[in-house]
This record gives structure tokens, C-alpha cells and sequence, in this order.
């Protein structure tokens, strides 16, 4: 019922529209409370009646509010002739209001007195009385200015004024809000709202502004839950805040993402002066650097923490002391770079850990625990390789064409137009500039003419002169690798630093050497730089690989080896402990043998092959850090110095002539990466010391290389752009990842390890611990089925059922291209027909302008395309609004009225001019609708012809 | 004060723009407030030192030319009008606009009109024609020194031939849009205005 009641009087304020108003304004403050009133709710009337002045009383602060409006309207007055209206609207209601107040309450008539004064700076303090009047002449001067179409803001500002005058009462009574007054309410917070989103072009001070946006924000917040009731108006509000709060949250969420990809701010810089196939280089190295964190992560996380914090402590046992005769050396700084002494026996390799099934208060399986680790780490690598190359891929073929418009595009859409930082603005000219270079070497390729025969001859030429090299550096190796094995016969002592790094030493001087030679040779090939660099990293990869499958066989003879010796040293072990038994059971006659008391330094052990492996990839990876850094060091840095500054006293110009500056060496760097990493993975089983050694070393190496190449390296003579993905390395690295999975798998499998050291000491083999918790720890049937599962007769079908799923996937995946390629066809034809289907459209409009061109009003009628609908509409319209015209109009042209489209089209008689009235009535939107001067003067001008 | 007064937004003038640029209403009193706060001369108009002060115009190689392309020929000064129906260039497309029918008067914002802006920056002399020595001039703008001017001369040469198809060796309108025929130009040419 309520709610009726208001939409009642709504309508009935919108019938009558300004007399309600001037009735409000000039009538008695009686009529006026009564019409307020009149809005309120039924029941609630009679009591609202009494308590309103207490009311009024009240909440005189909260009248404060719009009051305060009031006067900041009043203020524009005087500046604003235009917002008149505005003006009085609130004057009016403020006069309404001080003359109720003034009824009913000395002191807010005084407060509201001198406000008035106030709001009259100027001096005009006017009784309020004579306000009144003066009110009413506006509001009559404003009758006649204002046309029909301020009706609805009539409206507005009624509902606005009674509003504020029941807002008052609603505040106090918030408990017993009717139906009615809700709506009120809702309406006034969306006047609220309405008032935010104006403020901005409300001509007042900003502290103004703000004070009342203050205000209004503050009201809003309080009433806007308030539109359900009890429960539900807090269930509201906690909604409503709650999901601004979750969409701040998620935009800052997106920007602190954005923020945290690190080094994207110097990869960025790095790329925008070197072009994409060096950036290409540090995007690789971030992505090693995030897999090897991880990798770290479980090797940290599960295994060197847990034997560390619940293990054994160093000393206890012979595995984790230093033997005596290793003793006085063992601090040696010689004896620790090259990781013996304390080094070889601390948790950084194979040998410290215990043989403990479980340890400390977690139970903690350390040996399985171990195994898995080191088998997760490439499970884990090669999922990551494999998706990651999988997305590259996916990336790589979005379909956008390149080769039509290269320059074009570059031409019109490579500047960013968000850029608003000078820095960034600085490397987008670079980067721009870059591409463009890119592309001028990639036409200069398109465009060589070349003779064939000669390119052939000198193709196969420095394939047969790399060969040659390979081979000899593989000879190398070997030759090298078998002295080592000479000199390790001999006694330590006699060897000096060089007979003892020999092998490394040879390795990394290879490394050197070689690609920069390759890249000499290559040059006779002439290829584009792309396919270039690609032909240069698969040479080096196999120059590299020949290393290290070269240096891998001559560990696996030191290992044999080692185990030989062990098997030996295991022998005498057990031998002398079996002496001491009989000794101490013939001695004390007893059977009851209590172990040798002897003290975990003098205890004989065997050579810890594990170890010793381990040991020899770190030393590995340790002079390739080193000999990398003094690479860039020596070979860039050093160089660039030099150039720079011994320029100046030079018989001839360093910098353009012969030493110049180092360019980025993009080949060997991804490969030094790619390698370290396999060695990495093959040395993580045997030193789990080593992932955190890499994870170093990759931090340094994206600040220390991001230097070098910004300092001390110019951009490659030919900047050319990368490959789109960088599958390549992707590829090479899941060779290497492989490559490296095949010894150590190996090892696992087939090698026994050491009986004295290790976490498999006294196991058979080192999966054994797998077997061992399977029998132990699980239940049996799980043993059983596992048994089962190991069974040939099943693997067979299973591997066979593998082969036949990837046949089928792989025949899906061609099924798909197949598809895909079909419909890019498709989807390029429709395109060509679109464009056709265009084409003929122009020409069809072509064929309306020649027509048009015979016309003789042509030059008044707008511009034909796409405006040739409006006018029927008008004709008809007009044509209801004065059913003469039809006639005239029919009769003039002789036609019906329904070939008046053709007509107008077409505009070949005294019809002429009518066609033309609705041009501008049509055109600007605004005009078309609502009762403006715009089509009267039309219809003025579209008389003439009728007569 | 009084001149102030003009500059005042009226709800008349809100709908009148809103009808012509098809912004809402609140787009463009946040707008207008953004306007006013660039209006440092208080006058109610835009003048170009008022958009050199945007820094993503200062530095933009292309900054001068879009400063231009607000203000109607041999003028230097913008209103707020003026000022609205050329960022009515950016507004988005909105789904409910694209299957308007076709007969309308076509927005401010339709892919052809964005490409004409476009093609405006570049067209200096408003012949409808990017000729080579335009392009040049852009070129220069965009990479500075570190290119020699012969290479960037072919640069120029290549871009021509390429989009160039009735020989007259500079850009049409319509050579322009076909280059541009693969951007997504409605989707890089909008600007998300706050609602």
C-alpha cells in the first residue's frame, strides 16, 4: 500500500510540475510540512506530525549537510548567471526549510539566519521575509525561462527537497523504517550517489568539494546497506564492501604479479639495445634459474635439511669424520678448494649421509627419501622442459603471417602510446630502432642474389674443417683423460697444480678456443645470422658433449677402479673384525663381543666412489664458473677498458679498427648454460650440495652477465631478430637432460654401492630401498602386486600398449594439423570473399554518386552513403502530423507516397528541398529528439513546396 | 569568476555529448574533470602547451601530431566538445553497438574513423596521401640519429611499395586501411575510460 501511495504522488508532481512547486514555495509552511508529509507513510503519519519539530531539533546537524548545499549554490549565483535555476531550486528549498524552522525553533532560525548572511557575503543581508519574496519572483522569472524540458528536473529537485526533510525523521526513527520511507531512502542515496558522480563539474573550491563529496560518501555508506532490512542491510553493506575489497584486491594482486617476474625491468632494457636474440639469452637464464629453485627446493627441502637437523652430527661415525691422517691438512685452504678435508665429509656430498632407515622424532626414511629425491629431479625436469617446450609451440603458431606489411606495421603501430616514462620512452626508441635494423637484415637476406655453386662448395668446405676439429678435440680429451689416468698411479706429491688439473684445464681451454673458431669458419657459410647461430650452438653442443661423454668414460675407469680397491678394503675390514672378535672371545672367554672401541678417525675406510664422483663434477662446475666470469672479465671487460681509453693515444682507432668491443656471445653462453645444467643433473645424485652451488651461480650470473653486456658489449653488427620461441635451447636441453639421465640412471641400477658411506651402504644395489619399504612398510598385498607388476609377461604389454597410444595420438596430431590447415583456408577465402563482396559495394555506391553527380541540388544534399533511410521516415511522420501534406506532396511529384524513397534518393524535383530538411535533423543525434528549435525551422523550410 | 561560467557542464550539454560520443554520463563528467584539471589557463579551453604537459604525450615522437589532431584546423584552442569527440575516437567497441544496424550515421568510433585518426598523424599535409617525405619525417621521429639517413630513406621506399597498390607512390586512405587490415585496430585504438 505505501509504496502506491508514492508513485501516486510522484505522478502527480510530474502533471503538475511547476505550480505544485510555486504552491510549496508561496503557500504557508503548514501546507508545505502537510505535502511532505503527504509522502510519508500512512501509519505513521499522525505521530511523525508531533515529533517533527523534536525532530527538526534533532538532526539540526544533519540539516547542516544540505544547507551547507544550499549555500554553495547560493555562491555560484553571483557567478553564474547560467545556473540560475540551480540555483533557485536550492534556494528555494533552503527558504521553505529556514521558514519552518523559523515557526517552530528560535535557535536553528538563528543559526539558519546567519548562514543566510553568510551565503549574502555581498552585503545583501535581507530580512527572511523579504527572501521569501524574493524567492517567489525568481521562481516566477524562472517559469518563463524555463521551458517543458525542465519538467524532470523539477521533479527532481521536489524530490530532493521533500527528501531532505524526511531524511531527518528517518534518521532518528532507523528502527521502525516502513516500506515507504525505504524507498525514500534508496532514492535519496541514489541522490547521493547522483551528487558524487557530479561533483566533479560542480564549479566550486576544492576543499569545498571534498568536504561535501566527504559528506555524501559518508551518507552513502551509512544508508546503502540500510535497504534491506535488520539482518539483511548488514548482510548488504558487509556484501558490497566485501566485493570492493575483493576487486581491489585483485587488481593489486595483478600488479604486485606483475611486479614480482624479476628482472623483467633489465631483461627489458637489455633487449630493447641488443634486439631479442640476446634478451632471448636472459629469459633462458631466468627460467633455468626458477627450475633450479625448485630443484633446490626438494634436494634442500627432503634431504640435506632432514640429515643435518635429525641426523647423526659430524664426528660421530667414520662417514662423517675426517680420518686422522687427513687430519693435520684438512683445513688446508689448497685442500678445500678442491673440496677435500672437511669438504669431502660434510653434508655437500653422498658419503655424509647415514644408512639409518628412519631417523629422528619424524621417522624420517632418509636412504628412500634420497633415492627418490634424486629420481624426482628429473622426473620433475623433464615434465618442465617438455610442457614448457609444448606451450612454446602452442605460442609459436598463432597465425599471424608475418612478410606482407613488415615495414608498414613497424612504420604505424611500434610506438606504445602508454609509455609515460622518459627511461622506458628512451629504450622503446632503442628497441624500435633495433627492429627496424632487424628487418633491414632480414630483407637483405630475402634479396641476395647469390651464386649457388660456390655457396655449396664453400658450405661443404667448413663442414669438412669443423669436423676435422671436433675430431681432434675429441682426440685431445682422450689423450688428456689417459695421462690423468697415468698420473693418478703416481704419487700425489710429484705432481704439480698442472698434472693435476690437467683434464679440466684442457676442457675449458677447448671451450674457449673452439667457438670462436667454428664461428670463423661459419662465416664462409654466409647463412643468415638466425640459421647461423642455430648451425653455431649444434656445433659447439657437439664439441661439448664429446667433452663430457669423454671425461664421463674416464670416470667410470676411475670408478671400476675405485670399487676394486673397495672390495679389498671391505675384505680386510671384515677380516680384521672377525680377528678381533675371535681375540676378544678367547680373551675374556665370552660370546658376548662388544663393538671395537675405536675412535671414528682411525676406523679404515673404502674410497667412497660416490663421493668421489660427486667431487669431480663440483670441481667441474667450479672452474666453469670461474673460467666463464674471467672470460667476461678478461675478454670483455679488460678488453672494453682498454679500447676505451687507450683510444686516446693510439696510432689507429680501437674502437672502429681492430680490437673494437666485445659483441654478446649468444651461442656459447646459451650452451654453458645448457651444459651446466646437464652436469648439474648428473651430479645432483652424488653431491646434493651442488644444486644450491648452481642456484648461486645463476643468481650472479643474470646480475654480473646483465652488467657486462650493458657496459662493456656493443649490439651484434647484424641485430637479428630471435626465433619466436625458444625451442632450440629447449630442444638442446632435453638432450642434455637426457644424456645426463643415462649415467646416472645407470649407476643406480647397476653399480653396487660403497659398504662404508652413503645412504645405501650395506645394500646390494641402491633401488633396494624401494624394495625394502615396499616389504616392510606397506602392506603385503601391495608387495604382492608390485611383484606382479615386475613381471615380464606384463611389462611386455604394457610397453606395447604405449607404443600403440602414442601411434594413436600421433595420428590424432596430424588429423588436427590436417584440420588446421583446412581451415585456415577456409578462413582466408572468406576473407578474399568479404573483401570482394566490399568492393562490390563501393562500386555500387560509386554508381549512386555518378547519379548523384546529374542532380541539380547535389551540392546541398549531405553525402548519400549510409544516410539514405532517415528521410522516408520523416516524410511520413510529417505526413501524420499534417495529413494535407500527403496530397501536396504526392500531387507535386506525381508519384505515390511510397516511391518517396526513391525520391529522395534520387532528388530530381521541386521535392528537392524536403529531402533536404531531415539532413540536419538527422544528422547530429542530439537534435532528432526532444521539442527543440532544430525541426521547427525544418518543417518551416519544408513548407514552400507544398503550395 | 564569470567567464568560469561557461566552462560549467550542464545536463543539456552532458546529454548533447553524450548523444554524440556515446560516452555515459559518468565517463564524462569524470572526463570533464580531467579536462579542467588540464585547463590551466581556466578558460574553459585546451591549449597545446595544456596537452604538452601530459608526459606520455611530452615524450611520444608522435606527441605533437595527436596535440594536433584535437584541434580543429587554424585554431589553437579546444573545448570541452572538441576535446570529447576526439577521444570519442578511443572509446571501445561495445557488443551492443556492433549489430547496430548499419544505417545510422556511423559512430566516432567505428574502425574506419579510428583508422582515419590514425591516418591523420601521418598525413601532415591533409592531401589524403602519406607521400615518402611524411614517412620520413616519422621515421626520424621514431629512431632518431642511430639509423643513416639512406636506410632510413629505403625504409620509407620499402613501406610504400609494400602498401602502395595503384602506383602513385604514396598511401592512400584506403591503401592504409588495407595495410592495417590484420591489426586488431579496434581493440589497440580503444582506451578503457573509467565508467
Amino acid at each position: 500500500m505505501p509504496p502506491k501511495k508514492r508513485n501516486d504522488t510522484k505522478i502527480y508532481v510530474e502533471d503538475v510540475g511547476l505550480e505544485v512547486d510555486a504552491v510549496i514555495d508561496s503557500g504557508s509552511e503548514d501546507e508545505a510540512r502537510k505535502r511532505s508529509k503527504n509522502r510519508r507513510t500512512k501509519p505513521q503519519r499522525k505521530a511523525k506530525h508531533f515529533s517533527d519539530e523534536e525532530e527538526e531539533e534533532e538532526d539540526d546537524d544533519e540539516d547542516e549537510a544540505p544547507r551547507k548545499r544550499g549555500k554553495r549554490k547560493k555562491a555560484k549565483l553571483r557567478d553564474s548567471d547560467e545556473d540560475d535555476e540551480e540555483d533557485k531550486r536550492s534556494v528555494k528549498r533552503k527558504a521553505s526549510k529556514a521558514s519552518r524552522k523559523k515557526a517552530t525553533q528560535e535557535e536553528s532560525e538563528d543559526e539558519s539566519e546567519e548562514d543566510h548572511r553568510r551565503k549574502k557575503k555581498g552585503g545583501k543581508s535581507v530580512p527572511k521575509k523579504d527572501k521569501e519574496e524574493q524567492n517567489k519572483e525568481k521562481k516566477g522569472n524562472g517559469k518563463g525561462k524555463r521551458g517543458n524540458d525542465n519538467d524532470g528536473e523539477k521533479d527532481k529537485k521536489k524530490k530532493k527537497r521533500t527528501l531532505s526533510s524526511s531524511s531527518s525523521s528517518s534518521d532518528s526513527s532507523e528502527e521502525s523504517l516502513s516500506e515507504g520511507e525505504m524507498a525514500i531512502l534508496k532514492e535519496e542515496v541514489e541522490e547521493k550517489k547522483k551528487l558524487i558522480a557530479t561533483l566533479r563539474n560542480k564549479p566550486w573550491r576544492m576543499k569545498r568539494r571534498l568536504v561535501v563529496l566527504k559528506e555524501a560518501q559518508e551518507f552513502v555508506e551509512r544508508f546503502e546497506g540500510a535497504l534491506g532490512k535488520g539482518k539483511g542491510r548488514r548482510l548488504y553493506a558487509f556484501k558490497v564492501m566485501m566485493t570492493k575489497k575483493f576487486i581491489k584486491f585483485k587488481r593489486d594482486f595483478e600488479n604486485f604479479k606483475t611486479a614480482c617476474i624479476p628482472w623483467e625491468r633489465k631483461i627489458k632494457e637489455v633487449e630493447s639495445h641488443f634486439g631479442s636474440s640476446v634478451a632471448s639469452y636472459f629469459i633462458f637464464l631466468r627460467w633455468m634459474y626458477g627450475l633450479n629453485l625448485v630443484l633446490f627446493g626438494f634436494m634442500f627441502g627432503l634431504v640435506v635439511l632432514p640429515e643435518i637437523l635429525m641426523g647423526l652430527p659430524y664426528g660421530a661415525i667414520p662417514r662423517k669424520t675426517v680420518p686422522r691422517e687427513e687430519q693435520e691438512k684438512a683445513m688446508d685452504f689448497s685442500v678445500l678448494f678442491e673440496f677435500g678435508g672437511y669438504c669431502k665429509y660434510s653434508f655437500l656430498f653422498y658419503g655424509f649421509y647415514n644408512n639409518e632407515r628412519t631417523i629422528g622424532v619424524l621417522q624420517f626414511r632418509l636412504p628412500l627419501s634420497y633415492l627418490l629425491v634424486g629420481v624426482g629431479i628429473f622426473g620433475y625436469s623433464l615434465m618442465v622442459v617438455i610442457r614448457t617446450m609444448a606451450r612454446n609451440s602452442n605460442e609459436g603458431g598463432d597465425g599471424a603471417e608475418e612478410g606482407e606489411f613488415t615495414f608498414s606495421w613497424k612504420m604505424f603501430t611500434s610506438w606504445d602510446y602508454l609509455i609515460g616514462n622518459p627511461e622506458t620512452a628512451d629504450n622503446k626508441y632503442a628497441s624500435i630502432t633495433t627492429s627496424f635494423k632487424e628487418s633491414i637484415v632480414d630483407e637483405q637476406e630475402n634479396q641476395k642474389d647469390e651464386n649457388i655453386h660456390l655457396r655449396r662448395f664453400l658450405r661443404v668446405l667448413a663442414n669438412v674443417l669443423i669436423l676435422c676439429s671436433l675430431g681432434g678435440s675429441g682426440y685431445l680429451i682422450y689423450f688428456v683423460v689417459k695421462r690423468s689416468q697415468e698420473f693418478a698411479d703416481m704419487d700425489n706429491d710429484e705432481l704439480s697444480w698442472f698434472e693435476k688439473n690437467e683434464v679440466e684445464f684442457v676442457m675449458s681451454l677447448l671451450g674457449l678456443v673452439c667457438p670462436p673458431l667454428f664461428e670463423t669458419i661459419a662465416e664462409l657459410e654466409d647463412y643468415h645470422p638466425r640459421i647461423a647461430l642455430k648451425w653455431q650452438l649444434g656445433r659447439i653442443f657437439a664439441l661439448f658433449l664429446g667433452n663430457l661423454y669423454t671425461f664421463l668414460f674416464a670416470l667410470f675407469d676411475e670408478v671400476t677402479a675405485k670399487l676394486e680397491s673397495e672390495k679389498l678394503i671391505k675384505n680386510a675390514t671384515e677380516w680384521a673384525l672377525n680377528e678381533y672378535r675371535a681375540n676378544y672371545s678367547t680373551h675374556f672367554n665370552t660370546t658376548d663381543v662388544p663393538p671395537p672401541d675405536v675412535h671414528p678417525a682411525d676406523v679404515i675406510r673404502g674410497p667412497c666412489w660416490e663421493t668421489a664422483v660427486g667431487i669431480e663434477f663440483v670441481k667441474l662446475i667450479v672452474s666453469d664458473i670461474q673460467v666463464t666470469y674471467l672470460t667476461i672479465l678478461i675478454g670483455d671487460f679488460l678488453r672494453a677498458v682498454i679500447v676505451r681509453f687507450l683510444n686516446y693515444c693510439w696510432c689507429w682507432d680501437l674502437e672502429a679498427g681492430f680490437p673494437s668491443y666485445g659483441e654478446f656471445d649468444i651461442s656459447g653462453n646459451v650452451l654453458g648454460l645448457i651444459f651446466n645444467q646437464g652436469m648439474i643433473w648428473m651430479g645432483a645424485f652424488y653431491a646434493p650440495g651442488l644444486v644450491g652451488l648452481n642456484v648461486l651461480r645463476l643468481l650472479c650470473s643474470m646480475y654480473y652477465q646483465c652488467w657486462a653486456v650493458m657496459a662493456c658489449n656493443v649490439p651484434h653488427e647484424r641485430v637479428f631478430k630471435a626465433s619466436r620461441s625458444n625451442n632450440f635451447y629447449m630442444g638442446l636441453l632435453l638432450l642434455v637432460l637426457f644424456l645426463s639421465l643415462l649415467p646416472v640412471v645407470y649407476t643406480i641400477m647397476t653399480l653396487s654401492p660403497s659398504f662404508d658411506c652413503g645412504p645405501f651402504s650395506g645394500q646390494e644395489k641402491m633401488y633396494d630401498v624401494v624394495m625394502e619399504t615396499i616389504e616392510q612398510d606397506l602392506p603385503s598385498f601391495i608387495g604382492t602386486i608390485f611383484n606382479y607388476a615386475t613381471n615380464p609377461g606384463l611389462i611386455m604389454p604394457a610397453v606395447l600398449l604405449m607404443v600403440l597410444a602414442i601411434y594413436y595420438l600421433n595420428a590424432v596430431s596430424k588429423g588436427y594439423q590436417q584440420a588446421n590447415t583446412d581451415l585456415k583456408r577456409k578462413m582466408q577465402m572468406a576473407r578474399d570473399e568479404e573483401k570482394n563482396r566490399r568492393n562490390n559495394k563501393d562500386s555500387t555506391n560509386q554508381v549512386m554518386k555518378d547519379l548523384e553527380d546529374l542532380l541539380p541540388d547535389k551540392s546541398l544534399i549531405p553525402p548519400p552513403t549510409e544516410e539514405e533511410p532517415p528521410p522516408p521516415d520523416v516524410v511520413i511522420e510529417k505526413g501524420t502530423k499534417s495529413p494535407k501534406m500527403k496530397p501536396g506532396g504526392a500531387a507535386a511529384n506525381g508519384k505515390g507516397v511510397n516511391l518517396q524513397r526513391d525520391v529522395s534518393l534520387a532528388a530530381s524535383n521541386p521535392r528537392g528541398p524536403v529531402t533536404r530538411a531531415p539532413g540536419p535533423r538527422g544528422r547530429p543525434p542530439g537534435n532528432a529528439r526532444g521539442p527543440q528549435p532544430g525541426p521547427g525551422g525544418g518543417r518551416g523550410r519544408g513548407r514552400p513546396p507544398r503550395q | 569568476m564569470g567567464s568560469r561560467a561557461s566552462t560549467l557542464l550542464r545536463e543539456e550539454e552532458i546529454e548533447e555529448i553524450k548523444k554524440e560520443t556515446g560516452f555515459s554520463h559518468s565517463q564524462i563528467t569524470r572526463l570533464y574533470s580531467r579536462f579542467t584539471s588540464l585547463d590551466k589557463g581556466e578558460n574553459g579551453t585546451l591549449s597545446r602547451e595544456d596537452f604538452q604537459r601530459i608526459p606520455e604525450l611530452a615524450i611520444n615522437p608522435l606527441g605533437d601530431r595527436i596535440i594536433n589532431a584535437f584541434f580543429p584546423e587554424g585554431e589553437d584552442q579546444v573545448n570541452f566538445r572538441g576535446f570529447m569527440r576526439t577521444l570519442a575516437h578511443f572509446r571501445p567497441i561495445e557488443d551492443s553497438e556492433k549489430n547496430k544496424n548499419p544505417a545510422a550515421s556511423e559512430p566516432l568510433n567505428s574502425r574506419t574513423n579510428k583508422l582515419l585518426f590514425a591516418f591523420r598523424l601521418y598525413d601532415l599535409d591533409r592531401d589524403d596521401k602519406i607521400s615518402r617525405d611524411e614517412l620520413l619525417q616519422v621515421l626520424r621521429m621514431m629512431v632518431g640519429v642511430n639509423i643513416s639517413d639512406e636506410q632510413l630513406g629505403s625504409i620509407a621506399d620499402r613501406t610504400i611499395q609494400e602498401a602502395d597498390t595503384n602506383g602513385d607512390n604514396s598511401i592512400s586512405f584506403t591503401e592504409f586501411i588495407k595495410v592495417l587490415e590484420k591489426v586488431d585496430v579496434e581493440q589497440k585504438m580503444s582506451i578503457r575510460f573509467l565508467h
